[in-house]
């Protein structure tokens, strides 16, 4: 059997608060990776705070919650971090977050095959039936890599943000477990 | 100026936990309402934990995040349903829920005039700039009536639903400030 946490450019580890802690207070200091992150103002916290909600996180963590840090294979540096929501039991839909801290690897086909990686656990693995996630209109980039990895449109919230002064879509996306199947048939 | 509270069948209101909380478990027991209101599985509570959370919503009192309100018809004064608001502060954008427990009142426009109230409310007390919803495929009934108060679709997230062994989407709507004030005849300053 394959290695199921393993890509082509990418590893999934199990998330250490200490390491991961010092590294995400690191990115937080990045407005645009924030502004990619989540729709909250940007604001500044002190890594001993993020340790700690960390920590409380992976405290709560329950079979509902797989989260994950990413590291490049070629020099096992942590990159970021990924993690499997599931919200719909009776739906088997889990809503998939990722977050690329260091920027050296934007661009370059990570996101891709770390969502791959994530797909494959998350049909293979925990058995889902799809998988859903949302992304910024003035994240392209990662629409890209997403669409690459087979997920499809599904709508758009129009003008559902406001950054910079200035009104944006949230677009939501998903890939169904037999559209899966079907681009992973060998 | 608008009457914020009053529509045409219907008003907002607030009801005490007791009331609020006997009425709706009562709801809940509608297995077809409860599929029509959310996409748990259809659980029982109970009225007293029911009414202590109630409690416990109206102590902590206002929050600029949510406005909860119940709501009675104007012809005889019956509490019919739920309504709320959950706004985002920072982005100013709203999102809506209603639910009608008493069957009676379902497919008569009691809904269409309820999210109308909401939208004004919406619109010209919080101020957002759009308001969104989501329902289910299988309620075409809601899907009218959001249309006929101005939601326009927005996407539909595939098979995430499933509902006596098949699959359903679920629907997302908003509607835009704009597309709000077009529908009031315009500018609202004139």
């Amino acid at each position: 059997m394959n290695d199921i946490l393993k890509g082509e450019l990418v590893r999934l580890s199990a998330l250490d608060p200490d390491e991961f802690g010092k590294a995400f207070s690191r990115w937080h200091r990045d407005s645009e990776f924030m502004r990619f992150l989540d729709m909250s103002p940007t604001q500044l916290q002190s890594q001993k705070g993020i340790q700690k909600s960390l920590e409380d996180d992976l405290e709560k963590q329950k079979s509902d919650k797989h989260w994950f840090t990413i590291r490049a294979l070629s020099d096992d540096k942590l990159l970021g971090d990924i993690d499997l929501s599931i919200y719909n039991w009776t739906g088997r839909d889990a809503f998939v977050g990722l977050g690329i801290g260091e920027r050296d690897f934007w661009g370059k086909g990570y996101g891709t095959d770390v969502m791959k990686v994530i797909l494959r656990y998350a049909f293979t693995e925990v058995n889902l039936q799809r998988v859903t996630l949302n992304v910024f209109e003035y994240n392209p980039r990662a629409v890209r890599a997403y669409e690459k990895t087979g997920f499809r449109h599904e709508g758009r919230l129009r003008q559902f943000l406001n950054r910079e002064g200035k009104r944006w879509d949230m677009l939501f996306m998903g890939i169904l477990r037999h559209e899966w199947m079907e681009q992973n048939e060998q | 100026m608008r009457d914020l509270f009053r529509g045409k069948l219907v008003r907002l209101t607030f009801e005490e936990p007791e009331a609020r909380a006997k009425a709706e478990v009562r709801w809940q027991r509608d297995t077809e309402f409860h599929r029509l209101a959310d996409s748990d599985p259809a659980q029982m509570v109970s009225e007293k934990k029911l009414k202590e959370w109630f409690e416990k919503q109206s102590e902590i009192g206002f929050k600029p995040e949510r406005y909860p309100f119940s709501v009675r018809t104007l012809a005889d004064d019956r509490h019919i349903a739920f309504f709320a608001l959950w706004l985002d502060l920072i982005h100013s954008e709203a999102w809506v829920g209603i639910g009608i427990g008493e069957r009676e009142f379902w497919g008569k426009g009691y809904g269409t005039d309820m999210m109308k109230l909401g939208l004004q409310y919406a619109f010209t007390e919080l101020n957002v700039q759009r308001v969104s919803l989501g329902l289910h495929e299988y309620n075409p009934r809601a899907l009218r009536s959001y249309e006929k108060a101005g939601f326009r679709m927005e996407g539909r997230t595939r098979q995430d639903l499933m509902r006596e062994g098949k699959h359903y989407d679920s629907l997302w709507m908003g509607i835009l400030r704009e597309e709000w004030i077009q529908m009031q005849g315009g500018d609202l300053n004139e």
